[in-house]
Parts: C-alpha cells; sequence; structure tokens
C-alpha cells in the first residue's frame, strides 16, 4: 500500500514504523532525492512534528511527537552526508541520487522562497528552478506541457510560445512546481511581453 | 468520490441529471466557510458555470448576508417543512448571473436535526436541479446531517483557519465522516461492532487511527479490510486554510496533508489558502461580497486561482 502513495502520504499507523521502513520515507522523500530536497523536507518535519506544531499535536501524544523527531534527525544525519548515504543506499539496494528528481512537496510559496522581482528573464528562472533542485522533465511530466515549450519559456523564444492566455498557465504551472508565487512569476515574465501585444 | 450515495444512504433515489456537488466543512464555526462558500460560488458563476449554492447552516444561516441579499422569502426550512413542493420554488437569484441561492432556515430551530426522510428528500431534489455546480455550506459541527452531506459530494472541501481549535476540530470531521461512510458498507456486523467501539477514543482495542482499525480488521477478515481500505482511498478531503498570515500559515496545509497520510492514512490534498484580508471585513461591513467589492484584493484573486484549482482536480504544492 505504502508504495502506491506519494511519499509524503505514506501511511503509517499511529506513531509507529512506516510500512516502508526506510530513511527516505521517514523524511517523506524518494531515494534518488537531491541534497537539497533532503533540507527542504528535514526543515518541513522538524515543523510537521515541532512542539509547537499545530497540525500534529492532537494526533500525536508528546512523547510520539519526540519519537518522530528522533527519526527525522537519525534519517537527515545519514541522508545529508554524503558519504553515509552513500554507504546507506549501497547497503539498502538504492540508486545514487541523480535526475530526473522528484522535489519534496514544494509549497507554491515555500518558506524560503525567494523574493522575485518585477521582471523575469526565462534565464533567471532557470537560475531559480535549478537552485531549488527541479528538473524540467519533471515539471513536463507532471504539468504535460511539451518539454519544447518549456525550453522556449527558459530561452524566452517567444515566438514560439503560445497565445498569453495559455502561457500564463504554463507559468503559473512551472512557479508552483518550482516553489514560487505563481501568479507573481507570471507578471514578472509576462511584462516583458505587454508591449508587443 | 467514488462512493454512490445510495451506499451511503440506502433509500435515496438515483439521480436522473450529472452534475457535481461540492461541499464546505470544517467542524468548527466561525472560520469562514459562509464567505468561502460565497466567494466560491461567486468565482464558479463568473467562470460559466450555472451554479446553486445552498445553505445547509441550518440554525445558523447566513450565506444570503454574504452576498448582499435581504433576508429571503423562501428559505430550506419553508422546502424541509412542506410549505413549498419543490425546491426550486425557494431558489433566489444574485446580483451575480448564474448564481443562485437556497437561503437557510435560520427560523427553525429544529432545523439542524431534521429526520432522516426530510434529508432524503433535500438531498434528491438538490441532485435534481439543473445546474452544473451545487455548492453546499454545511454548518458548524459533526452531526450526521453534515456528514452525510459532505460524503454525497463530489468535491469536499475542508476549511482550516491556522488555529489549534479549528485543527483539532477539522481532523474530528475528518474522522467522523470516514467511519460513518466505512459503517455504512460494513460487510459484517462485526466491523460495524469494531467500527463503532472505534469511535471512542478511549476503546478497548486501542484504535486509535483508521489506520489502525484497518489492520485490525484485516487481521480477523481479509476481504472486509480490503472492502474497507478501497474506501478510504476514495476519501480525499481537500484541505483550505483560510485567514493565513505569512508562509508559515500557508505551510500549515502542507503538514496537514502530510499528517493525514503519515497518522491518519487518509489521502487528503491541500486546495489552496486565502490571506486575511481587510477588504473582506470591509465587504462584509457593506454586505457586499468582497469579489465585486474589492476583485483586485489580496482574497479575491487567491479565491479565483483556488476555484481553478479545484475545478481542475489540482491542489498546492507536489506534484505527484
Amino acid at each position: 500500500m505504502a508504495t502506491e502513495l506519494p511519499p509524503n502520504g505514506t501511511p503509517t499507523s499511529g506513531g509507529q514504523a512506516p510500512m516502508r521502513d526506510d530513511l527516505y520515507t521517514v523524511l517523506g522523500l524518494e531515494p534518488r532525492a537531491s541534497s537539497e530536497q533532503v533540507e527542504r523536507a528535514y526543515r518541513f518535519c522538524l515543523e510537521l512534528y515541532g512542539e509547537a506544531a499545530i497540525a500534529t499535536y492532537s494526533l500525536l501524544e508528546p512523547a510520539e511527537a519526540e519519537e518522530q523527531r528522533a527519526r527525522v534527525r537519525e534519517a537527515y544525519q545519514v541522508l545529508s552526508d554524503e558519504q553515509k548515504r552513500q554507504a546507506y543506499d549501497s547497503a539498502q539496494g538504492f540508486l545514487p541520487p541523480d535526475s530526473p528528481v522528484l522535489p519534496f512537496p514544494s509549497p507554491a510559496l515555500a518558506p524560503g522562497a525567494p523574493e522575485l522581482p518585477e521582471t523575469l528573464t526565462g534565464a533567471e528562472l532557470r537560475k531559480i528552478r535549478e537552485a531549488r533542485g527541479v528538473s524540467l522533465r519533471h515539471i513536463a511530466s507532471v504539468t504535460k506541457i511539451g518539454m519544447r515549450f518549456l525550453e522556449y519559456l527558459e530561452e524566452d523564444r517567444f515566438a514560439f510560445l503560445p497565445a498569453p492566455v495559455y502561457l500564463r498557465g504554463f507559468l503559473q504551472e512551472y512557479a508552483r512546481l518550482v516553489g514560487i508565487d505563481p501568479r507573481r512569476t507570471a507578471d514578472a515574465y509576462m511584462s516583458r511581453l505587454a508591449p508587443h501585444s | 468520490m467514488a462512493l454512490s450515495v445510495s451506499e451511503v444512504l440506502p433509500g435515496l433515489g438515483t439521480a436522473t441529471t450529472r452534475r457535481q456537488i461540492w461541499s464546505i466543512g470544517g467542524g468548527k464555526g466561525g472560520i469562514g466557510k459562509s464567505l468561502l462558500a460565497a466567494s466560491i460560488g461567486w468565482q464558479l458563476a463568473r467562470m460559466g458555470r450555472r451554479v446553486v449554492l445552498v445553505d445547509a447552516d441550518l440554525g445558523g444561516a447566513n450565506l444570503h448576508t454574504c452576498l448582499g441579499l435581504p433576508a429571503p422569502a423562501r428559505t430550506l426550512g419553508d422546502f424541509i417543512q412542506r410549505r413549498v413542493e419543490s425546491i426550486e420554488e425557494v431558489l433566489t437569484d444574485t446580483q451575480a448571473p448564474g448564481l443562485r441561492v437556497i437561503s437557510g432556515a435560520a427560523d427553525l430551530l429544529s432545523a439542524a436535526n431534521i429526520k432522516h426522510l426530510q434529508k432524503l428528500r433535500v438531498m434528491n431534489q438538490v441532485r435534481a436541479l439543473d445546474v452544473d455546480v451545487v455548492l453546499i455550506d454545511l454548518g458548524a459541527g459533526t452531526s450526521y446531517n453534515i456528514l452525510d452531506f459532505f460524503l454525497l459530494s463530489d468535491v469536499s472541501i475542508l476549511a482550516i483557519v491556522p488555529e489549534p481549535t479549528s485543527i483539532e476540530n477539522g481532523y474530528r470531521f475528518i474522522k467522523s465522516a470516514l467511519y460513518r461512510r466505512l459503517r455504512a458498507i460494513a460487510p459484517t456486523d462485526d466491523v460495524r461492532a469494531l467500527l463503532d467501539s472505534a469511535l471512542d477514543p478511549k476503546n478497548p482495542q486501542g484504535i486509535r487511527t483508521p489506520a489502525e482499525l484497518i489492520g485490525r480488521v484485516e487481521s480477523e477478515d481479509a476481504e472486509a479490510g480490503r472492502t474497507l481500505r478501497r474506501e478510504i482511498a476514495a476519501f480525499q478531503p481537500r484541505f483550505v486554510v483560510n485567514e493565513v498570515r505569512d508562509t508559515a500559515d500557508v505551510a500549515i496545509g502542507h503538514q496537514l496533508v502530510a499528517a493525514c497520510g503519515r497518522h491518519l492514512g487518509l489521502r487528503a490534498s491541500y486546495a489552496g489558502f486565502v490571506h486575511h484580508d481587510d477588504a473582506v471585513w470591509r465587504a462584509v461591513r457593506k454586505r457586499r461580497l468582497f469579489m465585486s467589492d474589492a476583485p483586485t484584493s489580496r482574497a479575491a484573486e487567491e479565491i479565483r486561482q483556488l476555484t481553478r484549482g479545484l475545478v481542475k482536480g489540482e491542489s498546492l504544492g507536489h506534484g505527484y
């Protein structure tokens, strides 16, 4: 059952061990997560089980929450250390981390999301995307936006891009998966188109 | 949701026309359910859908006020009390084309406890309305009437504000709705008895979560376990976090989804969030809806995004 659910939705029973009981699952990650995703997942899980966390305090006893925090810290200590992680991966038979990557539940407006400037070029968008560890292929597979359009978007090849109404939708989807403000992203990118349209 | 209404409530007829039923619940009162319902309905109508809003907050009805309407001549109470025969007769137009409303029965003290047959009559006629979306504003609480409306919906929205009491009530609402649904399809008396006892947090079996419940059922009756598992998988409440003030509040929606998955074994999703926005209460004081009173406000933009996402079945954040 665990394998067919999204990693962050892996069911466990009570405060007990998850069904797929590995360090990645503890952080809600796929085994090929990037180091950036490990960081984000760690921060997310610490908040999820923190003493002040209002999302879990009524579900877990204080001792259970502490147990979860301990598991999260233990998982992070291994997965955030390149050598320890390699040893763990090969012992468990996991593939080494490389693309395509699956981003950790990156909230639209993720904590730590960059402030966006008034205008954004395709190249700037690509920079933000890469810094946040999200591959174009992943965006394409989730949004069903063609890879080619995503590339045109980052290359500012306006002539090949669809009508503004669709372009805005593409940009918002793109931003959502990268974890930056969808509306502002679309506005900032499209502000450069305005004079021509 | 995949479960048909007749399974939840045997005796309910089959609707002839296909429309979507959306509902907004949340357990706690005063968290903006009515304003969310009014503004999402307003936006759906703007998107060209024919919408009927139903104020099922029987006893605490105020949806008409959210829409800037005077107290309506006829309410759902008139229909329930059979003062009118057809639910069409209690429909009221709003200023927005395509958006009509069925006002709640504020005058009817006993309305929150309508009887089973009355409820079936309401549900049957609601489902026979010739519209695209029926959007039901559920009241506070977890009474069977409220849970049944939530369960019969195609889109079940759970409103939360970033406060402990609201979240606690939200979980209680989810659990109550899920157990009511499971009970309706429980294949044996033994399973039903187990379900009844599981809702009590101090049950002797020590069952605390739906996941633990399934484990227990499975160990005794594998077939029944599979049946319940299918039902749980089909139960997918969508969180809306209302009145957020900062990014930490926004992140609570993701935490709720993760907590539901990890500790309740439920596949919830995060439909969106709406910021606390002074434009909203300024409009409320004028008895206008902020969607038309302050269309450029942050809250209005967020409602537009939220509604588009709900229509497409999208959720925020992860894209698995």
